[in-house]
Order: C-alpha cells, then structure tokens, then sequence
C-alpha cells in the first residue's frame, strides 16, 4: 500500500490536489470538438468534518465545467435550513510523495461548490467520501499526517 | 438556477421511485432517462447521449440526504459570480 507523510501545516493537513475534467467529458469535448481544459493544482485540506469533496467554484470555473448535479449542504452557518448547492464531476489525484510513488487517483467523483475564499491557504476540503479510499493517520504530537491508498 | 427542469422532474417524480433508492437517475430536461447502479455509469451516459447539454445525475433518496462541512463556509456562490 503506497504513502506518504507530509507535516501539518499551521492550518492542518494540507496538500496538492490536482483537479481534472473525467474521461467522460472528455470524449463529450473531443467529440464537440471543443478544447480540454488543463488540470488545475490546488491546495486541499483533508478535513474529516467533510463529508464530501468540496471545492472552491473558481476551480470548476477554470476547468470550464457545468453542473452535472446538485445536493443540500449543511454548514456551521446553515443554522435550520440547509443550503442547496451545485455539483460537479471531476477527476482528482492525489500525487505521491516521491516520484516512484503512484498518486491516489479517483477517475469519476462528485465535487459540491464551496466558496472557500474566506479561508485563505486551500481551495478545496478532502472530505470522508474521499478518504473513504485511504487510510489517514494524523500524528498531531509528531507534528506529522501520514496518508496511505 | 443551473438544472432547474432536470430537478423539477426530479421532485415530480421521487414518489413513485421507492424500488430505486440508492441508485442513480439520469435526467434531461422533463425525461426520465434510465436508472444506474453506479454514479459514474450514469455520467458516461449522460455524455454520451447528451454531450456537452446539461443533464443531471442524482442519487435517488426518498429523504433527501444532506452533506456536511463543519466550517462556516458559503456554498451558494455561482460559478459565473467567482
């Protein structure tokens, strides 16, 4: 089993994301004979009180992506009533430590919109529906998260 | 509001989709299109029956489940806002 383990950063666990179009739009792309957006690297924190993959939506915008779905979010500041927010499909990586290491690559998830410019440093939450496919140590007194896929 | 038709049939007819909790529907427009065992097989043929037009692909839930972020962030905004 490939890992990885990065310190924590001031902010928590943080690390680079890359963020693609699916294969699946890609053949819609290619056959709109439109240009495929580049992949976007981001900074992500794995945050465990996600419990989905959240992304900052200038993501999406740089990738050119529409909504391919939507889903209702509950936030600290939801209150009663949870927000309604777009979903998009992406393909992500989480790229290895070394270059010997393979990436942990999600070909075809679900992304819900996350404004996430209040929170300066990451542009996107690892939530448990990712981390469902690792295992993640987090070494709080060794200053260090160790990420294994 | 992105999606609006496609939900709309949604909502209309979530009732009568009991036997398909747990799966995932594609839509376009007001047609129902098929239903899937897997996310990812109903977005290949989302694409490929419908290109780059919107459609939507939702996991079928008589109670609507609900996402969690445990940090006061905003997920309203639009993309064409950002």
């Amino acid at each position: 089993m490939p890992f990885f383990t990065l310190p924590i950063d001031a902010d928590g666990p943080i690390l680079n994301l890359v963020v693609a179009v699916t294969e699946e739009r890609i053949e819609a792309l290619t056959k709109a004979g439109q240009p495929i957006p580049q992949p976007q690297v981001i900074r992500a924190m794995i945050d465990t009180g996600a419990s989905h993959l959240h992304i900052d939506p200038r993501v999406f915008h740089a990738l050119q992506l529409t909504p391919t779905g939507q889903t209702t979010v509950n936030t600290a500041s939801s209150g009663d009533t949870p927000h309604v927010a777009d979903q998009y499909d992406v393909a992500i990586a989480i790229p290895g430590a070394a270059q010997d290491h393979p990436p942990l690559i999600l070909g075809t998830v679900p992304a819900t919109t996350c404004d996430l410019r209040a929170v300066p440093g990451f542009n996107a939450l690892i939530g448990r529906h990712v981390l469902n496919n690792c295992v993640l140590i987090y070494n709080g007194s060794s200053g260090v998260f160790t990420l294994a896929y | 509001m992105a999606l609006e038709t496609e939900l709309a049939t949604y909502t209309k007819h979530l009732p009568e989709w009991r036997e398909q909790e747990g799966r995932f529907v594609l839509i376009h427009g007001d047609a129902v299109v098929d239903f899937f065992g897997d996310y990812r097989d109903a977005l290949r043929a989302g694409y490929r029956q419908f290109g780059l037009e919107p459609f939507l692909v939702k996991q079928v839930h008589q109670i609507e489940q609900v996402q969690f972020v445990s940090r006061s962030v905003d997920p309203t905004t639009p993309v064409h806002l950002v």
